[in-house]
């Protein structure tokens, strides 16, 4: 079974104060972080007129869409309309939220009754969120020293030592992506041209 | 004054006007019928740059036809911390990615064109040729990010940014989506929140450092 929390980004590509796409399970989301840290995930679809939220822009603790301007806060509810200022939004105006939490550095997404929490990865750094044209076979066949299925981890050669690597994987609508996360202490400059040198190997192998 | 032969569609074009702002000087603006008029490819405009292509930049007896070029003097003239230091490694990275800039002209600038403009051409090929000049992008600013850095070379915002900026935020435009590539989008956004940043259509400024207009 698929487990329910799926990583959707790693919190260093998530700033204060802006937003980005994340899906989950084809699902399209917008992950934003308010202008005090807050973290959200909403279905990425404004109710009026269907644009992108993930492209719409944070002012304090809402997020407002790029095209009109409507402005939502916490729990996904409308709060303005610039087109009506004096109107107060009804209360069906909402957006779907999804749960999402950061842990390990990494930014998870679930449906909003999701209980438990993600699995935890300790002694781990986030290093980047890659995406490849491949599936998760051919990671493993050019790469042995993984192993998994959502989660491929192994003690793999960055640079001539062993290193541990933990690479997250996401399925979307435009193919794969690997959240990876390298040893704490490790030489990120080194394990970033390991994963792309293993995204090459991994895609001439073969892909989806 | 300096004059720039401009179209407002041109990300080319926008990357001067942007190096201008950025230096906080006006240029003289002829705008050139680019589309659907052709002007560039007439036999007046010729004269001016025998290649038919925008931008072109004249001050005085000097013509430049290259816009790399036009960002050097511009920076040379008005504004050296633009060039990014002078060490050796610095300026051979500065070359670099001016160099690269033409890369990303020829393929996401072709996309978009071909998706804006109607050129015919290999959609997917610029497409892919695209995305593989954001992977290499993007693999530099990580590198740049696990050091610390912001910006392409150095410590401050170069020529080298503005250079590869506009094709980069307007890649949507070709249907080349950044959604993949988080710190080439953290860098478009340090651009566009740089002092005297200006905007054209497709490249929005960042609205959250503005008021909201109602409360102004």
């Amino acid at each position: 079974m698929t487990p329910r929390w799926t990583a959707t980004g790693l919190s260093q590509d998530l700033p204060k104060a802006v937003a980005m796409a994340g899906h989950w399970q084809g699902q399209d989301l917008a992950v934003w972080r308010s202008a005090t840290g807050r973290l959200q995930a909403w279905n990425d679809r404004c109710p009026h007129r269907g644009m992108r939220l993930s492209h719409g822009f944070v002012r304090g603790e809402t997020l407002a869409c790029i095209y009109h301007g409507w402005v939502y806060g916490a729990e996904g509810g409308c709060k303005h309309i610039p087109a009506h200022p004096a109107l107060t939004p009804p209360a069906t105006i909402r957006v779907a939220v999804f749960a999402c939490v950061e842990q390990d550095g990494v930014i998870w997404v679930a449906p909003a009754d999701t209980l438990g929490a993600p699995t935890a990865l300790r002694g781990l750094q986030p290093l980047r969120s890659i995406s490849l044209t491949c599936d998760v076979a051919a990671v493993l066949l050019v790469e042995p020293a993984l192993s998994g299925e959502d989660t491929l981890r192994g003690l793999v050669q960055i640079a001539g030592q062993a290193c541990e690597v933990c690479l997250l994987v996401q399925h979307g609508a435009s193919g794969l992506t690997l959240h990876a996360l390298c040893a704490v202490g490790a030489d990120r400059i080194a394990a970033s041209r390991w994963l792309e040198d293993l995204r090459r190997r991994a895609e001439r192998k073969g892909t989806a | 004054m300096i004059r720039l032969y401009d179209y407002v569609l041109s990300a080319s074009c926008y990357k001067i006007r942007l190096m201008a702002a950025l230096l906080g000087v006006k240029l003289k603006h002829e705008a050139v019928d680019f589309h659907p008029g052709r002007a560039h490819k007439s036999v007046e405009f010729a004269r001016l740059n025998p290649a038919g292509t925008l931008p072109v930049l004249v001050d005085g007896d000097l013509i430049l036809t290259e816009s790399t070029a036009m960002l050097v003097y511009l920076a040379q003239l008005l504004g050296r911390d633009w060039l990014a230091p002078s060490d050796p490694k610095s300026a051979a990275q500065v070359q670099h990615w001016l160099a690269f800039s033409g890369r990303l002209a020829a393929s996401l600038g072709m996309a978009r064109l071909h998706d804006m403009l109607l050129y015919e051409g290999n959609i997917d090929a610029w497409r892919a040729q695209g995305h593989a000049a954001l992977r290499e992008l993007e693999a530099a600013l990580s590198e740049r990010r696990f050091a610390g850095g912001v910006w392409l070379v150095g410590d401050a915002p170069s020529i080298a940014d503005i250079a590869c900026f506009p094709n980069v935020a307007l890649s949507q435009d070709g249907g080349v989506s950044l959604d993949a590539y988080p710190s080439v989008r953290l860098w478009t956004r340090a651009v566009r929140a740089l002092d005297r940043f200006v905007e054209m259509p497709g490249i929005h400024r960042l609205h959250e450092l503005h008021p909201a207009p109602e409360v102004v």
